[in-house]
């Protein structure tokens, strides 16, 4: 059994990730303003056909990351179904008050947080951040500048990871501890993010100076190596997302079974 | 003289101090969740850390744009390495970063104190607050578990955002290294023509 983290490549990995990101922000934006439950539950199934069966990855990945979902779930679902404001009360206690609204309202919210996670993931798995940086520059007139920084800096993760571990044996080795208080908490924060915010200061500064004694101007009109353009793939994506929308609110004014409809008043 | 102008250099050094906190944001992700399941918002006193990278980097770099360069980068990267509040990522790091970004404008930039970074750090509170009206339906909470949410969500972010970006940059200069992205002000031309007598 391996354990590598490697996918097959599918169509949503040849969709050009700039419309792909626009068009799940808009997406997002639209779920925001919705307030039909039926919608979401509809919406989050038709995702998670999506995330299981065309990111291609293998399931036990798949399956590894939505681990987190069942904490944000149970935690956005709780903090708004026990103190939440509704009539029709179905269970009190101490300061705990569960309303029928309140209930279904939280049910509403779980849900939306898994779909914006979901959302999340399935951009995350199918797209290389370095072919986002390109097609935004290319097609979306993203500044050079600021674009290869990115690049740049996501290069440098790995040196950060690097010196965090030698902190950490650093200070294993000359037997640091923190207390649990407030300063305590800064210590910590001292202790690591001195060295490292300084080194990576120092670092980008170099690399800035490297880059400008090569030329780099960081201004718009230069030539790319790898050229992203626009494909049916783009299409498809498009379409598979109305058709689900459509579908999601076909289902939801047909096929409601839940006693609420809208989870806001 | 272009002061104000982001150069390469400020936008690689800010846009690298984003990503390290995009990783601090994806480790913080975790600890969040856990804490909320405790109930009685006790996760919102943490809540500060995610708009940390504005005010560090503004306090390094000093310059217009940076704070929202900052949030924005930082939002993105933790949205690139999965982190598991997906695309909603992206629009809280927008209003994060022009919450702080507007206070520093007020500031005309040119102010860099603990109660300018405390009230930036209201700035950005105030941003996720807006965004979790749509998102979290939170007016639709009891009002003592609203007043609640919003007074740890703010405390924290004052400590957070405020006190520890502060004191953590006035460590950072002792090590000299701002001095090489920050713009030079009056009182180093000052001390320049006091070398020359």
């Amino acid at each position: 059994m391996s354990w590598e983290l490697s996918s097959k490549q599918t169509w949503l990995h040849h969709v050009n990730p700039s419309i792909k990101l626009i068009l799940l922000v808009v997406v997002f934006v639209g779920l925001l303003l919705i307030d039909y439950i039926h919608f979401h539950l509809y919406f989050v199934i038709g995702l998670s056909f999506i995330y299981f069966f065309m990111t291609g990855y293998s399931y036990k990945w798949l399956l590894l990351f939505t681990l987190p979902f069942i904490v944000i779930f149970i935690s956005s679902f709780t903090s708004m179904a026990f103190f939440g404001e509704g009539d029709k009360t179905l269970y009190q206690f101490g300061l705990f008050h569960i309303t029928e609204e309140s209930l279904y309202r939280g049910l509403h919210l779980g849900i939306r947080s898994i779909i914006f996670g979901l959302l999340g993931l399935i951009f995350a798995l199918t797209t290389k951040p370095v072919s986002l940086f390109y097609s935004t520059m290319q097609q979306y007139k993203l500044k050079p500048k600021i674009a290869y920084s990115f690049m740049a800096a996501i290069r440098l993760l790995p040196m950060i990871a690097e010196e965090v571990n030698t902190l950490r044996q650093a200070m294993k080795v000359r037997g640091v501890t923190f207390s649990h208080t407030i300063s305590g908490i800064y210590e910590r924060i001292r202790y690591y993010a001195v060295p490292i915010l300084a080194q990576s200061i120092r670092r980008a500064h170099r690399m800035s100076i490297a880059m400008e004694a090569k030329q780099f101007n960081g201004n718009r009109g230069r030539t790319y190596y790898y050229q992203i353009k626009y494909g049916r793939e783009d299409l498809f994506f498009c379409i598979l997302l109305i058709c689900g929308i459509t579908v999601c609110y076909y289902l939801q004014t047909n096929f409601s079974f839940l006693p609420v409809e809208r989870v806001l008043h | 003289m272009k002061k104000t102008k982001l150069t390469l250099t400020d936008i690689l050094v800010t846009i690298v101090i984003a990503i390290g906190f995009s990783v601090i944001y994806k480790l913080w992700g975790p600890l969040y969740s856990s804490l909320s399941i405790l109930g009685l918002h006790i996760d919102q006193l943490i809540y500060g850390m995610w708009f940390m990278a504005a005010t560090v980097a503004f306090l390094i770099i000093r310059k217009p744009g940076v704070a929202l360069l900052a949030e924005l980068a930082a939002a993105q990267g933790e949205f690139l390495f999965g982190g598991h509040w997906g695309i909603s990522l992206l629009l809280y790091g927008l209003v994060q970063g022009l919450g702080c970004e507007l206070i520093f404008a007020i500031f005309r930039y040119k102010s860099s104190r603990i109660f300018v970074m405390c009230l930036a750090a209201v700035g950005a509170t105030i941003g996720s607050l807006w965004l979790d009206l749509y998102y979290g339906y939170i007016t639709e909470l009891v009002w003592w578990n609203l007043t609640l949410l919003i007074v740890m969500r703010t405390v924290g972010a004052i400590i957070i955002t405020g006190f520890f970006a502060f004191y953590l940059v006035k460590a950072l200069e002792k090590t000299g290294v701002t001095n090489l992205v920050r713009p030079v002000n009056e009182k180093h031309y000052q001390a320049l023509d006091e070398e020359i007598r």
